[in-house]
């Protein structure tokens, strides 16, 4: 305390709004999620706030509806494929982007970008249409490489920003120290990487899991994804068996960050 | 004697160089980087690359690493061409600026990454990273990483991760830059202790001339891509080729001047020989001047500004006509402490045969 005994008034009534701004910015990011949890265990069948009564009913509900724990496995198998396939195709694209020495680098860094500046629902549309045109029908994987194709930005982005920072020595100190380019790129690049691949991993597999504009046109009939599943629900009933399907959601991302913060740490995904 | 030709070595190597440049060239885009460069690097010599930033002599430091390749010229080692040698394949190693340490890897792993990647049995490999550190005295740190280090014990990894691949040619580009005034000098004097025990041939890039004076065996002045005069720091010091390394090693004092009977006549009325006619340029080091309180002689002045640096006392001298200041370098003796600021003193040339000429 002894450090504020000298603060001006103005300085204490900055630093007192520094503070509110602070704590209304946090309630806002918490709260919905709080809300979303509180009315999970409401004993009462419709969505209302505040609840009454404590119930794990709707919870139990979520694993008893099959299509409920299919349409989670059928996300899981979407975020799961985008990853992947973000990481085959970002990877590489992100070296090319920093590293390349051809013509039209920038250009190629901007092309990534663009299916992700189009609204989702475009996007869903044009993939369904072409689909269509080339034979290809709506299914779980035609929904994965349309998503693939909307959020491999964020993992370029993510693993460009990453190497720009990297100081380009280091690559030529391995090539002096006699590695060939692939033994360079092993031992040095994507160990240097691996954090920002990771954090790009954690975005992408949470858009597969999550996006509902691309998929709502690209999921196969049989195959529904979670969010269309989620959207059906509350479309036709108010039950708050959505608010416990969030919750289930809201906990397996807490276990996420927590696994990454033990493993890698949440500042190396930052970074 | 002075306007002796300029660029490749004045000392004639014994035997064959090591490292041979031969007129390399290299542009980018309009803009030439380096013009012509030739230069031949004895077995053991330590040549340093002096210049201002811009001058080429880290670009002409990445064209015998291989990170770049040169337009025209050749570059040859133990008279080997390197023009189709890959980076990983030259016998070179390089000590960048930043030291470019693995962040990621420990010390005996950084200075072991050379071996592994050429598939070293491991239990050689463990022998000669133990030895390297030796060398370097940095036993006891193997498995530190590089931001556990302090900015010298970094630069002696980046150095024991060079030698511990036994190069032909070392290669270093700025090493000093990344440390604390303080601990330059040592290093200075301790890294070219070590370099000349191994024996190393090596290449040394600054813009620093102190630094250049205690590393080099050899200097290059580089010049807007050009190597200007390459030889010992004594000689580029006492006998600078041209005025551009005249003024820019060590401290000058120029004059302009006109040749009469292949004589150039000094401030003092001494005069000196020269080759040259016409207008010239005469240069004298402030330690080649000597200042006294005013006598009968042609060469009178006012000291305008003084300052002592150590043992030294260098006067600023405003001289009769008042368009050229001198400078003076006097060992500080109790005798010297009569010149205070607005003194009248008159100067004199030491030696007229230490004075250089050049074309105007």
């Amino acid at each position: 305390m002894r450090a504020f005994r000298h603060l001006s008034l103005s300085d204490a009534l900055g630093i007192g709004l520094i503070l509110c701004v602070a704590v209304f910015s946090l309630l806002l990011l918490v709260a919905p999620s709080i809300i979303v949890v509180m009315i999970s265990f409401d004993t009462r069948a419709f969505v209302s706030f505040p609840p009454e009564g404590f119930t794990l009913r709707w919870y139990a509900e979520v694993f008893e509806q099959g299509e409920l724990v299919d349409a989670m496995l059928n996300s899981l198998q979407v975020g799961l494929t985008v990853t992947l396939l973000c990481i085959l195709l970002g990877v590489p694209t992100a070296l090319a982007c920093a590293r390349g020495r051809f013509r039209g680098t920038t250009a190629l860094s901007v092309f990534v970008l663009v299916p992700h500046m189009v609204p989702g629902i475009v996007l869903g549309v044009a993939v369904l249409f072409a689909g269509a045109l080339v034979g290809v029908s709506p299914s779980i994987w035609l929904q994965s490489v349309a998503i693939t194709v909307f959020i491999l930005a964020v993992m370029v982005r993510t693993v460009q920003s990453r190497l720009v920072r990297l100081d380009p020595a280091l690559e030529e100190a391995a090539a002096n120290l006699r590695a060939t380019p692939f033994q360079s790129l092993r031992t040095v690049t994507f160990p240097l990487l691996m954090p920002a691949i990771l954090a790009g991993a954690v975005f992408t597999f949470v858009e597969g899991f999550d996006n509902l504009s691309v998929a709502i046109f690209t999921h196969g009939f049989r195959d529904r994804p979670l969010p269309v599943e989620l959207l059906a629900l509350v479309q036709y009933t108010s039950s708050p068996l959505v608010a416990a399907v969030s919750g289930v959601q809201i906990v397996l991302a807490i276990a996420a960050l927590v696994a990454v913060s033990l493993s890698i740490g949440l500042d190396n995904v930052n970074d | 004697m002075m306007q002796g030709p300029t660029g490749p070595a004045t000392s004639v190597a014994t035997t064959s160089p090591v490292l041979r440049i031969g007129g390399v060239g290299k542009r980018f885009g309009t803009f030439t980087v380096l013009d012509d460069c030739s230069l031949d690097v004895a077995e053991g010599e330590i040549v340093t690359l002096l210049g201002p930033s811009g001058c080429g002599k880290t670009t002409l430091l990445r064209c015998i690493a291989g990170f770049w390749d040169a337009d025209s010229g050749s570059i040859t080692i133990d008279g080997q061409d390197m023009a189709r040698v890959p980076v990983n394949r030259r016998p070179v190693g390089v000590v960048f600026q930043s030291y470019a340490l693995f962040p990621h890897l420990t010390v005996a792993r950084n200075v072991g990454y050379a071996l592994r990647m050429q598939g070293v049995p491991r239990a050689e490999a463990a022998r000669r990273v133990a030895a390297a550190l030796e060398t370097v005295s940095l036993t006891g740190f193997e498995d530190r990483y590089p931001a556990q280090l302090s900015g010298g014990q970094q630069q002696r990894v980046a150095i024991a991760r060079v030698l511990v691949m036994e190069p032909r040619v070392l290669l270093l580009d700025e090493p000093f830059n990344a440390l604390d005034a303080k601990l330059r000098g040592t290093m200075q004097v301790e890294l070219r202790q070590l370099i000349k025990s191994l024996g190393l041939t090596s290449i040394f890039v600054t813009h620093d001339q102190e630094e250049a004076l205690t590393m080099s065996d050899r200097i290059a002045v580089m010049r807007a891509g050009r190597i200007e005069q390459a030889a010992p720091p004594d000689e580029i010091f006492d006998r600078p080729a041209t005025a551009y390394v005249a003024d820019f090693i060590g401290s000058s004092n120029f004059w302009p001047s006109l040749v009469a009977d292949g004589r150039v006549s000094l401030p003092d009325g001494q005069s000196v020989a020269t080759g040259l006619r016409g207008a010239v340029r005469v240069m004298a080091r402030p330690h080649n001047l000597q200042i006294a309180p005013p006598a009968a002689g042609p060469w009178q002045g006012r000291v305008a500004f003084q300052r002592s640096v150590g043992p030294l006392v260098e006067y600023h001298v405003e001289t009769e006509g008042g368009d050229a200041m001198v400078k003076v370098v006097a060992m500080r003796r109790a005798q010297d402490r009569g010149f205070a600021d607005g003194t009248a003193v008159s100067l004199r040339i030491v030696d007229p045969a230490l004075c250089a000429v050049y074309p105007a």
